[in-house]
């Protein structure tokens, strides 16, 4: 009997091979992308559960509410933290830490490269996360100074194939020695970290600092088996006045309960471990994250997407179901009962989407490597690794098969033998309103989609053309210019002289990219009481027109005033919070240091508000004050088109003034747009799932074009005979597709507006949703509808009326 | 075998009712070859697809061998059926994607006979009605008289009590139409029992009785043996 059924199954596809394809088509690009986006949620959700203690392990943040300043979110917190937390609370096992430490220079015989993933971490980090050492003791390697646990990357990258144990690298920062004493394969992808050399964190002097005001270490605690970190979460107020506290008052002059009561708050907090690649806020993570509202938005789109090449398979299957009644009838007449025949459907539907799967296998494996590139992701499709998915894929196509193929089974079982044999095949009103129902909920996907990919793209335009207060377009930053020493001077001069170079600054505060951070509290006029969160940029002289930034009131810094060390440049925002407005000049801010030494700084000039964070926060107070001595990056704003010359020149520059460092450079432009990454990408998968889906609900309004073509065909013949023309033939089948479309453009419209209303909220500076988005979106979709209908419908009309009269 | 009376079948619209069987009463006796005859709309192809519990009557009896099935659900008629009744259709219905032979051992898989059972009886069925060489063709290869035996062969594989033929030369060349009613003529003698629905005089003289039908009535019964 199956062979019965898959043989006739077999043959069916082969006879009707274009719809077969069509069919078997639409279903593996609806599987490719529900696979697809399947990979990338799996492995969003996965990570940093590679850490067998993943559930016990939380991250120490700080968080506060400045006055004036908005929000502090520090993923990192201050020196003590773990040790006096592990000591204070017994529900804390243990306590770890890892000093991130940028991009220090490495030195092995006669190879150096600037290590970007190198970290300092306490000795017993190995043994909270779960990185087994190759090589080494996990409990004992980090545990003296000067020693260092590396990758098998990096161990290639020094030593060759030699054996890393025992090996000695020059840390040129601290003048110190790292002896390899342990080595891992790498951390695995889904990890919340990437280093590739943790170094021993007794190495460190400031990690032994009692400093509570300044945050640099990010904190893990290892808690007790199904402990809830929310109680130790609520005990943690009593630390930070216990600790901070006395620190703040030292400082600032004031006490934690007046710093409260002047509209301030800071706090330590808890995040678990697994939370901190998709539901972090903070700012300073080590490295960019996921974003849930991701995982959310892309898991509907595979469902919706599955749905659509579902309800095509239904509708395709439904349109060839008049070629199939015959068939239905005698064996209805042989003796088949009802359920035989569904099962003979259903297998069928089995045997399309077990087809259909392994097209969709091909297609996720073709497609990878390219969403992979887009999406910034690594996912695989290694079966050796993930063996769980073969079983996965089976179900997933049992699924399919069944939610394709009910339907059908269904509604061609019960055709009534005698009508079909007939000749007479009629379907039922019932299920013409069912296909219009799908039909409608397809271009309800397919417009909403539309509409979301048409306000994504408009908010990214906004972002890249939006007046930013300075200029980000031909603006060179030299990296890591420390490594110049005394001839970082002697580098600007000679770049100065290149016709190609404007203007030259020194400074390492950037207004894109991750580059900001450095709070400074201050307060107006010596009304101490009144304390303003703002940020600081240390900044030279020629900082403001490099970056083509506008002085609206005042002067900018010069080097020919002695005491421009002490003078302060303010932003628009900054001059409204201390409500002074334009009247700014004159004033002066004071700050404290650590130690409660006062500064005070007379402002000289207000600079119009620039977005020195990306457009999702607003504009916060800053301060610019005058530094010589920060100097990490070279600003250069260059003009011309000869970009390429510009940077090999510079790069002969650098070279000729040192070998300890490799020159590096981005482009402002480039940081910029990075800040967007997520959302570039964003928009742009969603164009192309948009457009996926679009053509496959087309693919199955083909199809149903086909069946209505058919089942009227008698009509269309007399109708012709009466004197019709093919235009009104075409009208007479458009109409009623058309009238779907609006239906589904009715529903679609609200719907899209209320959730991508909620994207937009995440950007403090969006669009306004206008009018013509979703007009585009339904003339986009009336016009993809109507030219996949009227190649049916002209042909429909173009066939001799004596030819489906005689039919009858 | 087959006893009807008083059968009525009514065929509704939304406001209109057509009385397609009125009080209808006939009997077939087992072995007997009838002729069911009548203008369009008679009712006679109502009686038949009544008579192979393929449709419900509205009243009456309807006793098969004996046993009122009148209102026998679907899965009991579907398993009557494919136990005693074989059908020959006017225009063959084979199904196109199987072939010949796929096609006469379809009743075969659906009484549960296993393979090598079926192709034996098959076989021997093919062979009977001269068609064996055309075994693995597709019904569309086929002409029209092959395709009718092809039908024929299908609708004795079983070996049923009832044969019901439903104009069965209707689309075949006067040649062919004489063969296919010299095989079912054959079948009868061999025991089977049956009840064709025909516009042809010259189809209907094969047969033992003439039934002729008027507005889903019996009108007159003409023995011809």
């Amino acid at each position: 009997m199956l062979k019965n059924y898959f043989k006739i199954a077999w043959r069916n596809l082969a006879r009707n091979i274009r719809f077969s394809l069509i069919n078997i088509f639409g279903l593996a690009i609806g599987i490719a992308t529900c696979l697809l986006i399947m990979l990338f949620v799996q492995n969003e959700l996965s990570y940093d559960r590679y850490n067998d203690k993943a559930d016990r392990i939380v991250r120490v943040v700080f968080r506060g509410k400045m006055n004036g300043g908005g929000e502090i979110k520090e993923a990192n917190v201050m020196p003590p933290v773990a040790q006096t937390l592990k000591k204070d609370f017994p529900e804390v096992t243990d306590a770890t830490r890892i000093r991130d430490y940028g991009m220090p220079r490495i030195t092995y015989g006669n190879k150096t490269f600037k290590e970007d993933a190198f970290a300092f971490v306490d000795a017993n980090f190995f043994q909270i996360f779960t990185i087994p050492l190759i090589k080494g003791n996990a409990a004992t390697a980090l545990l003296q100074p000067n020693t260092a646990v590396i990758s098998k990357e990096v161990a290639k990258k020094y030593f060759g194939n030699e054996n890393p144990i025992g090996k000695v690298l020059l840390f040129k920062d601290q003048n110190a020695a790292l002896t390899v004493t342990g080595l891992i394969d790498e951390v695995p992808a889904n990890s919340h970290f990437h280093f590739g050399v943790f170094a021993s964190m007794i190495s460190l002097p400031e990690a032994k600092d009692q400093i509570w005001m300044a945050s640099n270490f990010f904190t893990y605690l290892l808690l007790q088996k199904d402990y809830d970190y929310r109680k130790l979460e609520a005990k943690l107020p009593n630390e930070v006045d216990k600790y901070i506290g006395p620190q703040l008052q030292k400082s600032m002059g004031v006490t934690i309960s007046q710093f409260r009561k002047s509209g301030n708050n800071i706090g330590l907090f808890l995040q678990p471990l697994t939370d901190i690649h998709l539901h972090s806020d903070l700012t300073g993570d080590m490295q960019p994250h996921g974003d849930i509202q991701y995982v959310y938005i892309f898991s509907a789109v595979a469902v919706f997407m599955l749905l659509i090449a579902c309800i095509n398979f239904m509708n395709l299957s439904t349109a060839g179901a008049s070629k199939r009644a015959k068939e239905v009838g005698i064996r209805k007449v042989m003796g088949s009962d009802k359920k035989q025949l569904i099962t003979q459907f259903f297998l069928e539907s089995f045997l399309l989407t077990g087809v259909a799967m392994f097209i969709a296998l091909g297609l996720v494996y073709l497609a990878l490597p390219v969403f992979n590139n887009i999406a910034g992701q690594n996912l695989g499709l290694q079966l050796k690794n993930n063996i769980w998915i073969v079983p996965c894929l089976v179900l997933f196509s049992l699924f399919t098969g069944v939610l394709a193929g009910s339907y059908p089974a269904f509604f061609l079982s019960s055709f009534n033998p005698i009508n079909v044999l007939k000749g007479r095949f009629i379907s039922g009103k019932r299920s013409t309103g069912l296909r219009s129902g799908l039909v409608v909920f397809q271009f309800f996907i397919s417009i909403s989609l539309i509409i979301g990919t048409v306000i994504v793209y408009k908010q990214l335009s906004y972002i890249q053309h939006k007046k930013l207060g300075y200029n980000k377009d031909q603006v060179i930053v030299v990296e890591g210019t420390y490594w110049l020493g005394k001839d970082q001077e002697v580098f600007k001069q000679q770049l100065l002289q290149d016709p190609r170079v404007i203007s030259v600054s020194a400074s390492g505060y950037l207004p894109a990219g991750n580059s900001y951070g450095n709070n400074f509290l201050i307060y107006a006029d010596n009304n101490s009481a009144q304390l303003v969160n703002t940020l600081r940029y240390e900044v030279d002289d020629n900082y403001i027109p490099t970056l083509s930034m506008q002085l609206f009131y005042g002067r900018n810094f010069s080097k020919q005033y002695g005491t421009d060390s002490l003078a302060i440049i303010i932003n628009e925002t900054a001059a409204k919070t201390f409500s002074w407005n334009q009247n700014a000049i004159g004033h002066t801010l004071t700050r404290q240091d650590n130690y409660g030494k006062k500064f005070t700084y007379h402002v000289i000039g207000i600079v119009k508000d620039f977005h020195f964070k990306s457009l999702h926060e607003l504009i916060t107070p800053l301060v610019m004050t005058m530094s010589n001595n920060d100097n990490s990056n070279i600003i250069i704003k260059a003009k011309g088109k000869d970009m390429q010359g510009l940077l090999s020149s510079t790069k002969n520059k650098w070279d000729n003034l040192t070998t300890q460092s490799p020159f590096t450079y981005s482009f402002l432009d480039d940081r910029y747009n990075n800040t967007y990454k997520a959302e570039q990408n964003t928009g742009l998968i969603l164009g192309i799932f948009a457009g996926l889906t679009i053509f496959v609900a087309c693919l199955g309004l083909f199809g149903l074009a086909t069946f209505i073509a058919e089942q009227r065909t008698k009509e269309i013949g007399i109708r012709k005979v009466l004197g019709a023309n093919v235009a009104s033939v075409v009208s007479l089948l458009s109409k009623d597709f058309v009238k779907l479309v609006f239906i589904a453009f009715l529903i679609a419209s609200p719907i899209a507006w209320l959730v991508m209303n909620k994207w937009l909220q995440y950007f403090a500076y969006r669009i306004q949703i206008s009018w013509w988005t979703f007009f585009i979106a339904a003339i986009g979709a009336l016009l993809i509808a109507l030219l996949t209908i009227s190649f049916r419908a002209i042909k429909a009309a173009l066939a001799n009326p004596v030819n489906s009269l005689r039919s009858e | 075998m087959i006893k009807i009376t008083e059968l009525e079948k009514i065929y509704r619209t939304e406001d209109i009712e057509t009385s397609a069987l009125n009080k209808l009463s006939i009997e077939v006796k087992e072995g007997e070859f009838v002729a069911v005859m009548g203008p369009s709309g008679c009712g006679k192809s109502t009686l038949l697809n009544i008579l192979g519990l393929l449709d419900d009557p509205d009243g009456g009896s309807f006793m098969f061998n004996g046993i009122e099935v009148a209102h026998f659900n679907e899965r009991k008629r579907a398993d009557l059926r494919k136990r005693n009744i074989g059908f020959v259709f006017q225009s063959f219905n084979l199904i196109d994607e199987l072939t010949v032979f796929e096609n006469v051992e379809l009743p075969l898989i659906y009484l549960g006979v296993d393979s090598a059972e079926r192709k034996k009886r098959v076989e021997v069925v093919l062979d009977k009605m001269q068609i064996m060489h055309r075994r693995n063709h597709f019904p569309q290869q086929l002409s029209g008289g092959q395709q009718q035996r092809v039908a024929v062969a299908r609708a004795v594989v079983n070996n049923p009590k009832l044969i019901l033929a439903d104009e069965p030369t209707g689309n075949l060349d006067s040649s062919n139409g004489n063969e296919v009613m010299q095989l079912l003529t054959e079948l009868n003698e061999q025991g089977t029992t049956i009840v064709m629905v025909t516009h042809s005089e010259h189809d209907a003289r094969y047969s033992h009785r003439i039934i002729r039908m008027l507005d889903g009535q019996t009108v007159t019964e003409n023995l011809l043996v």
